[in-house]
């Protein structure tokens, strides 16, 4: 009876077989074979037909090969035959015998198959390469088709850049396959229309660099940060080579410059397959760790079953289950402990531009509702179903407003990311040990601020890894762990984004800032000032503590470019920091540069708006507070420190209704490292108003950095304190 | 198939798109739509009339294969002719397509020639 379905089976190959016989191999045909051949070694299987198998199994190769065209369909189906009829013949004898263990060694026969199939020679293969191979010879470079080839410069960019991205994951997983994956398929796809475009350099690169990943994925070579360093370099030569390939493009060369690619090559040859199967038995280790901790298993039965599987090819949660030894639900909750769940949301890919223009029109949206709702209500008009069909808008507006702007957010993981690979080549530069922890990567930035925040985060991460972190053996000695943390966060408070890099390192040492700033001239020795005025010291131009300035980052230089860079985007940076435990830099950072938080003030029947973040407070000063100092010019006492006084009249050209300070309100505005008093006659309100870019025509004024439509419909200026207090340092001699 | 059948392109890659877009118009074909991955094929396929699939295999969210997979395991797709595009180094995946049910496959690089042949083998099976 059991014998019916096997020979049924064996049956249907040998029709279906006839089928493959022609010209062309027909896939769906073999697929439907392969099927069966599976099918058939289960059965065979089960009832330890073991000889039945063992052919079975060969012909199931000689399948594959036939599909992958390795072998000839005329050979394939003579052979092919061949074990139809030896399977038909072991069947048979079986059948006679009634016993299927003395069915008769049929090892002959398959050793014929086998030996046949080891001799066979990957035909297809070897023509591609000539053919291709030899097009690399052609003296003149050739761009084919343009549009082709700037499309595939700038995806395969695009791409390397998610390279970089991933690479790090790989690196905190390095036996996580998807992670592997994803590094893997960038150079998969830049290989594949290199190979399309004729780039036969670029194409051999991302092979090779493909060909070491695939080791790494099939659990050949373990993914350390030898591989990893590989992979960077390779990334970064392929976005030289495809660099190159651009200059081409733009008529800046004739042929592509690409760099020596001997010395990538022989670090991707160096790589040893190291001990073999490593890479298996440490995430199998790890599979089984947990189902300990879990309880499912006992570390005897794990070793035991370890042991069993090395003649296996079978992952040890598979075995385990085969055995009985844990159910499928346990393995597989494990699994899910083991590998990170990943979110995968699904996008549309959308011109920045086209985003931008949709963010502004929204903008112009909101701003001619408001004047709408203006002009009704200096019409006076009560006709109270109009205002609530226009509360109604409005409502709607803010909302579409909101979500415009939603659109344009992205995580700062990116940015983080670029940073963590930043502090993985500097501390190996410095030869420090160092790890790279983050928190709120998924926090949601303006795109158009990723690229603006970039150097201020560079120069504090560089601090960081430089000048933060003690070397390992002054840890050690300290009773700190050797290897340093530099923490990534990234969190919202209020309107703005706050950035925090920390590291667990020596803390700034406010007694020798304070010893500097005096050498320095930059504060008298008799200052009493609070630690935190004095960590601030180090935002001053020209300020150093670093005893060795590296080619990466001088402190001096470093920091109050850091102070200017953020400060450009209307952003503070404050520091705290304990000595012995470490130090946070937290740059807040409006979280869009579209709209910004401000204070409205009038000067005549001009408003301007003064951004938040530089005000430091508002005063109304009296009689006493004002000096005029010889060769110092008007200085106004802010409790206890004598600030120069500005007037924006003066800088604007506008009739003010106020002149004489106690009568007007004076902001104090801190820009560049310095504060100025600001003499306004009047604040109207704080809140956010929408940035309109002044137009082309006005290119950058300088004090000002852009206009903005006001509630009722008048236009403000918004002031750019530092160029403001330049502006006025150069007119006022 | 009829010049004027609609073909789908499933490519993770834009320019890869671009590429076969460009081979299936010289060879006479139209109609085409592309998707991203898997997951964006199969929603394409769900909601339009597509003669023929060419798909990549290993693409994020959603690979080649399983597109195939949950191709065939519809009812009202499972007879779309699909066309599977491998790199040499990925051939020995063929296979696991092949018992999928995928209805051939083609090797990268590939000239406007084999995809023709390729095509036209598939006709030949499917009528």
């Amino acid at each position: 009876m059991q014998q019916d379905r096997i020979e049924a089976l064996i049956d249907d190959l040998a029709a279906g077989f006839l089928m493959l016989d022609g010209d062309a191999i027909d896939i769906p045909a073999a697929g439907k074979l392969l099927n069966a051949m599976e099918e058939l070694i289960a059965e065979a299987d089960k009832r330890e037909m073991k000889p039945l198998a063992g052919v079975a199994g060969e012909l199931k190769s000689l399948l594959e090969d036939i599909v992958l065209e390795r072998i000839g369909p005329a050979e394939g189906t003579e052979r092919f035959t061949r074990g139809i009829s030896e399977m038909q013949a072991i069947v048979h004898d079986a059948a006679v015998a009634e016993d299927v263990d003395e069915a008769g060694d049929r090892d002959d026969v398959q050793a014929v198959v086998s030996r046949e199939r080891d001799v066979s020679l990957p035909g297809g293969e070897t023509a591609v390469e000539e053919e291709t191979e030899s097009e690399s010879g052609e003296p003149e470079f050739v761009i084919q088709d343009e549009s082709l080839m700037r499309d595939f410069i700038t995806e395969s960019l695009e791409y390397i850049g998610e390279i970089e991205i991933n690479i790090l994951n790989l690196e905190q997983n390095p036996d996580d396959k998807e992670c592997i994956n994803a590094v893997f398929r960038p150079f998969h796809s830049i290989k594949g229309v290199s190979s399309f475009l004729d780039l036969t350099e670029v194409r051999d690169i991302a092979h090779e660099l493909e060909t070491l990943l695939d080791r790494a994925r099939n659990g050949e070579i373990s993914v350390d940060s030898q591989i990893i360093d590989i992979v960077l370099e390779g990334a970064d030569t392929l976005k030289v080579m495809i660099g190159s390939l651009n200059e081409v493009l733009e008529g800046d060369r004739s042929r592509p410059l690409y760099p020596d690619l001997t010395e990538l090559r022989e670090k991707m040859a160096g790589v040893d397959s190291g001990e073999e199967g490593g890479y298996e038995k440490e995430s199998v280790k790890k599979l089984g760790k947990i189902l300990i901790d879990d309880g499912v298993i006992s570390e005897d039965i794990l070793e035991e079953t370890l042991q069993k599987k090395t003649d296996e090819k079978r992952r040890i949660g598979e075995t385990l289950i085969g055995e009985g030894k844990a159910t499928p639900k346990h393995v597989l909750s494990a699994l899910r402990k083991q590998s990170k769940q990943v979110m995968e949301t699904s996008t549309v890919r959308v011109d920045v531009k086209k985003l931008d223009d949709f963010v502004d029109m929204i903008g112009e949206l909101v701003i001619t509702q408001t004047m709408i709702k203006q002009n009704l209500v200096r019409l006076d008009s009560a006709d109270r179903k109009l205002m609530s069909d226009l509360a109604q808008l409005s409502s709607i507006t803010s909302e579409l407003q909101r979500t415009s702007t939603s659109l344009r957010m992205v995580p700062i993981r990116q940015t983080f990311q670029r940073m963590a690979r930043l502090v993985r080549d500097l501390a190996k530069d410095a030869g420090k040990d160092v790890v790279v922890a983050m928190e709120g990567e998924e926090t949601e930035i303006d795109r158009n601020m990723v690229e603006e925040i970039y150097n201020p985060l560079v120069h504090m991460v560089r601090n960081a890894v430089d000048h933060g972190l003690e070397k390992g053996e002054e840890r050690a000695s300290n009773g700190k762990p050797e290897r340093g943390t530099v923490k990534l966060s990234a969190y919202h408070k209020g309107g703005s984004i706050v950035i925090e890099i920390s590291d667990d390192g020596r803390g700034l040492n406010a007694e020798g800032i304070f010893r500097k700033a005096v050498e320095r001239g930059l504060v008298s020795e008799t200052d009493d000032m609070g630690e935190q005025d004095i960590f601030k010291l180090i935002f001053m131009p020209g300020f150093s503590t670093a005893e060795k300035v590296t080619d990466v980052s001088g402190r001096g230089v470093g920091m109050d470019v850091v102070k200017q860079a953020v400060e450009k985007l209307r952003g503070k940076v404050e520091i705290r920091s304990a000595k012995g435990e470490g130090s946070t830099f937290a740059a807040f950072f409006p979280l869009t540069m579209a709209i910004i938080d401000g204070m409205m003030v009038r000067v005549g029947n001009e408003k301007y708006i003064i951004p938040a973040t530089a005000i430091r407070r508002l005063i109304r000063p009296t009689r006493e507070h004002y000096t005029n100092v010889a060769g110092k010019g008007e200085m106004l006492n802010v409790m206890g420190e004598l600030l120069p006084l500005l007037r924006l009249y003066d800088i604007f050209s506008v009739e003010p209704l106020y002149r004489d300070p106690w009568d007007a309100l004076v902001v104090v505005v801190d820009a560049g490292g310095r504060s100025k008093c600001i003499l306004v006659d009047e604040v109207l309100e704080k809140g956010e108003v929408v940035i309109k870019s002044l137009g082309g025509n006005f290119g950058s004024l300088k004090g000002i950095s852009g206009g903005a439509i006001l509630g009722d419909g008048s236009v403000g200026l918004i002031l750019d304190p530092e160029g403001l207090f330049e502006l006025e340092e150069t007119t006022a001699v | 198939m009829d010049k004027a059948g609609k073909v789908l392109v499933v490519d993770d890659f834009s320019t890869m798109r671009k590429v076969i877009r460009n081979l299936l118009k010289q060879l006479g074909y139209e109609n085409i739509v592309e998707a991203e991955d898997g997951v964006a094929a199969l929603e394409v396929l769900r909601s339009q009339k597509i003669d023929f699939v060419i798909s990549d295999w290993n693409m994020p969210n959603m690979s080649g294969l399983e597109l195939l997979k949950q191709v065939r395991a519809d009812g009202s797709l499972s007879k779309t002719p699909f066309l599977m595009v491998t790199a040499e180094s990925l051939k020995d995946n063929v296979v696991e397509a092949v018992k999928a049910g995928v209805d051939n496959y083609i090797v990268k690089p590939f000239t406007a020639d084999v995809l023709s042949e390729k095509i036209g083998q598939i006709e030949k099976k499917c009528g």
